[in-house]
Order: C-alpha cells, then sequence, then structure tokens
C-alpha cells in the first residue's frame, strides 16, 4: 500500500489529462485516484496475478509483465508521466531502467528507500541488516537488488543527465519532516523524484 | 439456462468485402439467458474456425456439450443468469447458416465451390445485422478465442459505437506466415483428394473426405501443446481392442485417426477451406497499410487480450503486439497471459483464473 503523502505528492505532480504508466502498479489505486481526480489516460504493468485481477475489478488498463520487461518492450511509447514507486532498487539494472523510462516517457517520478537512513546507519553499526518501515523485509527474503542512498541517487542523476525536477523527503513516517528536508541522506526514509531529460 | 436456436433470414443479402454479393442467407443463431428490457445485457461470442452456433448447454439431438460450454452458463464466467448469450454459425460454414452446402437461389443448386470468399468483416458485418435483428444496440461483451478473437477485435474496428467490451483471447491482430503455411498444408491435402473434384464434389455425389480428415488431424497438432501432448499421451501404445485402424501403433496416433475420421464426416471441405482462407487473410490494419496503431485509433471498447504460455500458434506475443499497439493509441486495454496446458486450445478450457479474469472484465 501506497502512503497518502506519497499519492498525495504524485497527485500534485501528475498534470490534468496526462498519460500516465505505473510501474509496479499494485492494485491500481494509484491510478485509479489519478484517472478520478486528474482525468489521466493510465496504464499499469504488474506481476501479481491477485494486483492484475484488483486492476481488472476497478477498470484499469493492466499489462501482465515483470517491469524490467515492460520498461524494455514500451521503450518506443509516448507517456508524458512514468511512476516508479518503491521499485527502483528491484531492478536488474536501475541505470538502465531509468535511461529507457526517460525515452518512453517525457517526466519519470520514483520513489525510492534511503539506505543511508539513520537507522540503518545504527543497524548496520551494529553489525546487523537494517529492517525498517521503509525497508521492511529482512534481507533474505527482500526483493531488493540494488540498495542506495539520497546521495548515491543524486550522484547517477547527475552523471546519467536526468535532471531532478522535484524532491521531496520524507521521514519514517511519511510526513515531510524538518531534519528530513534539512539532512535527507542522514534523515529521510524515503525520496520522491520527479526526474525529466536535458 | 434457457437455450433458444433459430434460423435467422436475411432477405436483404449483403454485399462481401470481396465485391461478390449474396442476395440473401441464413444465420443458424442459438441464444442462452433472457435479454433484459433495455436490451444491455447481450454478450456475443464467436466461434473459432471448425466452431459452430453450439456454443453452451447440450444439444437435444446429439447430446453434444457447446464448445465453450465451460465459460458459459449458469453462475459460469459468462453468467447466462445476468447475460443473454448469443452465438451464430458464421457466413460460409457448414452447420445450418448459408454455406458452400447452400441452395444458391441463382441455381437452384448447391453453391459448393462458387461459394464467395468471406472475411472476418463479412462475419462482423452478418453478426451486426443479427443485433439489430435482435434489437441489440450495444454488446456488454463480444468475445472469442483463435479465430473468434479475430472477430471480438474487428467488432470493436469496424463498429466502434456497438460494444462495451471486447475479449480477445489466443488471437492475433493478422495470421502469422507460419500460420498461413499450416494451413496450406491443410487446404493441399483436401485438394490433392481424388474425391474433391475442384471443390466440385456435391455434384458428383461424394466427399473429399480422406483429405478432410488429414486436415483436421495436422490441425489438431498444432492445436495442442507438446506438453499437454506428451502428458495426455506419453509414448503410450494403444490397446489392441480400441484401435482404430490396423496401423495404429500409439494412442496419439489412434487419437489423431478418430478426431480426424469424427470431423471429416461433419464438416464440409469447401467451408474449411473458405474458413481458413478467412483465417489466413485477416490483418486487422489492413485499410491502414499495416499500421496496427492507426488501424486500432478508432477503438472505443476496452479490451482485454488474454495469451496462453503453451500456445504455439497464436503464441502470447501475438496478443502484446494488439495490446502495445492500442497504449499507443490510449486504448483503454489490459493483457495478461495464463498457463492454460492445452496449447492453443486452452481458450476452451475453464481454468480459476481465467474464468475470474473474464467475469471481473465483464462486471468492471
Amino acid at each position: 500500500m501506497m502512503a497518502i503523502e506519497i499519492s498525495k505528492i504524485i497527485r500534485d505532480w501528475v498534470p490534468s489529462q496526462s498519460k500516465v504508466i505505473d510501474f509496479g502498479c499494485g492494485d491500481g489505486s494509484l491510478l485509479k485516484d489519478l484517472i478520478d481526480t486528474k482525468n489521466i489516460c493510465g496504464y499499469g504493468v504488474e506481476i501479481d496475478h491477485q494486483m492484475i485481477a484488483q486492476c481488472i475489478e476497478k477498470g484499469i488498463s493492466v499489462v501482465e509483465k515483470d517491469i524490467d520487461e515492460g520498461i524494455q518492450d514500451f521503450e518506443l511509447s509516448n507517456f508524458d508521466i512514468a511512476i516508479m514507486a518503491s521499485s527502483i532498487q528491484c531492478l536488474k539494472n536501475p541505470n538502465i531502467a531509468m535511461r529507457r523510462m526517460l525515452k518512453l516517457s517525457n517526466k519519470c517520478i520514483v520513489t525510492l528507500p534511503n539506505f543511508g537512513y539513520w537507522r540503518c546507519r545504527l543497524a548496520l553499526l551494529a553489525g546487523k541488516m537494517p529492517v525498517t518501515p521503509s525497508l521492511p523485509s529482512s534481507w533474505y527474503e527482500t526483493e531488493n537488488l540494488h540498495l542506495c542512498t539520497i546521495n548515491d541517487f543524486e550522484e547517477l542523476c547527475s552523471d546519467a543527465g536526468f535532471i531532478i525536477d522535484e524532491r521531496i523527503f520524507l521521514n519514517s513516517s511519511n510526513k515531510k519532516g524538518l531534519l528530513a528536508s534539512v539532512m535527507p541522506n542522514m534523515f529521510a526514509s524515503e525520496g520522491v523524484y520527479l526526474l525529466g531529460r536535458k | 439456462m434457457k437455450i433458444k436456436t433459430e434460423l435467422v433470414h436475411f432477405k436483404e443479402g449483403m454485399e462481401l468485402t470481396s465485391g461478390s454479393k449474396l442476395s440473401m442467407f441464413d444465420l443458424m443463431v442459438e441464444t442462452y439467458g433472457e435479454l433484459n428490457e433495455e436490451k444491455s445485457n447481450g454478450i456475443l461470442v464467436c466461434h473459432a474456425f471448425s466452431g459452430n452456433h453450439h456454443a453452451a448447454g447440450v444439444s437435444e439431438n446429439e447430446d453434444i456439450s457447446g464448445w465453450w460450454d465451460q465459460l458459459i452458463g449458469p453462475s459460469k464466467a459468462i453468467d447466462t443468469d445476468k447475460y443473454f448469450v448469443v452465438c451464430c454459425n458464421n457466413l460460409g460454414g457448414c452447420s445450418g447458416s448459408t454455406g458452400p452446402t447452400s441452395i444458391n437461389p441463382e441455381t437452384n443448386e448447391s453453391y459448393g465451390r462458387d461459394f464467395p470468399l468471406v472475411s472476418v468483416i463479412d462475419w462482423v458485418n452478418s453478426q451486426k445485422m443479427l443485433a439489430d435483428y435482435l434489437g441489440i444496440d450495444k454488446w456488454k461483451l463480444v468475445a472469442g478465442g483463435s479465430l473468434g478473437g479475430m472477430q471480438a477485435l474487428q467488432w470493436a474496428l469496424s463498429f466502434p459505437d456497438s460494444l462495451e467490451k471486447s475479449g480477445i483471447f489466443a488471437a492475433a491482430a493478422r495470421s502469422s506466415t507460419q500460420n498461413i503455411a499450416m494451413n496450406e498444408v491443410a487446404r493441399e491435402s483436401i485438394r490433392k483428394d481424388v474425391n474433391f473434384y475442384d471443390g466440385d464434389y456435391l455434384k458428383h455425389d461424394v466427399k473429399p473426405k480422406g483429405g478432410l480428415k488429414t486436415a483436421r488431424m495436422l490441425g489438431h497438432v498444432t492445436y495442442l501443446s507438446e506438453k499437454h501432448m506428451d502428458l495426455k499421451f506419453g509414448r503410450k501404445f494403444q490397446d489392441i481392442t480400441s484401435k482404430v485402424g490396423g496401423d495404429v501403433d500409439f494412442e496419439v496416433e489412434n487419437y489423431l485417426q478418430y478426431k480426424g475420421e469424427k470431423f471429416s464426416n461433419s464438416f464440409d471441405a469447401n467451408s474449411y477451406i473458405l474458413m481458413t482462407k478467412a483465417m489466413d487473410s485477416y490483418d486487422a490494419a489492413s485499410s491502414f497499410s499495416g499500421d496496427l496503431e492507426k488501424a486500432l485509433e478508432c477503438i472505443k471498447a476496452k479490451l482485454l487480450i488474454i495469451g496462453f504460455e503453451t500456445d504455439w500458434l497464436y503464441p502470447p506475443k501475438r496478443g502484446r503486439e494488439i495490446q502495445l499497439a492500442a497504449m499507443n493509441v490510449n486504448v483503454s486495454c489490459s493483457y495478461v497471459t495464463l498457463d492454460g496446458e492445452q496449447g492453443h486450445d486452452s481458450f476452451l478450457f475453464a481454468s480459476s483464473r481465467y474464468e475470474n479474469i473474464i467475469k471481473t472484465f465483464i462486471q468492471s
């Protein structure tokens, strides 16, 4: 389930009547919300059978594919916005995936857990892999392949030529806290980005 | 379930895409359930190449279940307690609708080989005339598998305002080279039968049953998956007491012999050729120089495309082509791949996920 705060941010960033693709769309709630509030033309990509059925029930267009495959197959498509919430770190090649996302759409919304979050650092200091609200699974169950810190992610954006149009940092209660916005690499549990291309 | 079988006569006839004209024609129609007062609960199901109007329930005279009986009926995926389901034998068929075995009113003899070429577009046009006859302005859903799926797609293209949803299963926007090749081998076996007489066999009071049988045997191989054949028959030898022919060794041979024989007794060879020609020549984008995206731009219906993992005749990627083109022109379209072990035939068989998805799609 996506936090209410994150879906609010996304709603603000998505222009009315735009064409949106949501990679890893889950049960289609976000797309349904954007269709109802922003009158978008939306498509979801999802692999989980139950989630797909729930999308169809909501009348959401959903394509059964894993995200990597979807991003590759839709490379020549024409979206205004591509959304990838809490999934970028699960992909085989996040940098290639992001480049492709910015090819198939003008803008890209990415949310990611911050591995530099102080609780992660503390856990590692104590010699354990972190388990936090935004990284809830233990190391042997997690689907995460490429965890990074806020600084790592922004460095990748800069190296790859992705323009960060907007960024919002959330604390562990998914609120825009003061500490999280002043020192995100240490105090943000999650980063929410709106990216564009040069 | 209320089942009604009716031969509907269209005295106005119709112009075919080939340029020929049928001065009048009949459609053999079967309906299930009841049409509501608003006439808003109609669902049209379109049969695949050798199917017919008998889609559900058990026919009285021959005790045969309909081809989609696993999915159509009370409380089934296509629920006849809620929806009025319609299926007709396509033009050019041999189950009651006007086709090569029918009498040509201009000559008072069977059409035989002179029956004009029909196309998927012609079938959809004739089904629209049927919808008008039934008073149904807008289908809740038009759905079908294989060649039936092509009709469901063509409905969305030909009559965008006359259906809410389209279910396209185990189908493609156009037949592949391999599809055409397979069909040509089947047709050639019919043509080479000494009793074919260049399609004029009815005048000689014979039927090219041998050729038709071989064609069907080849067809059956293409409808099943390698895995399903392994599971169903393996390399088991046929029990000596139930062999259909002396030279049969394996169960799979016996099965193909039996199925081929049965089919050749009931199907018409000219219909076989017509139906496969219609399948081969179908191209949803033919009016748009092959540009599928342009072709799909007019669609207003919501599409549900289903592919089956083990289908090698119309593999899942053929459905994905339609999905991608539809998405690129902002048409509402979902795509799902199902496991279905029975190869291309999987679209005929119920599975919990298949049923659930169809049911959910209709209700959404």
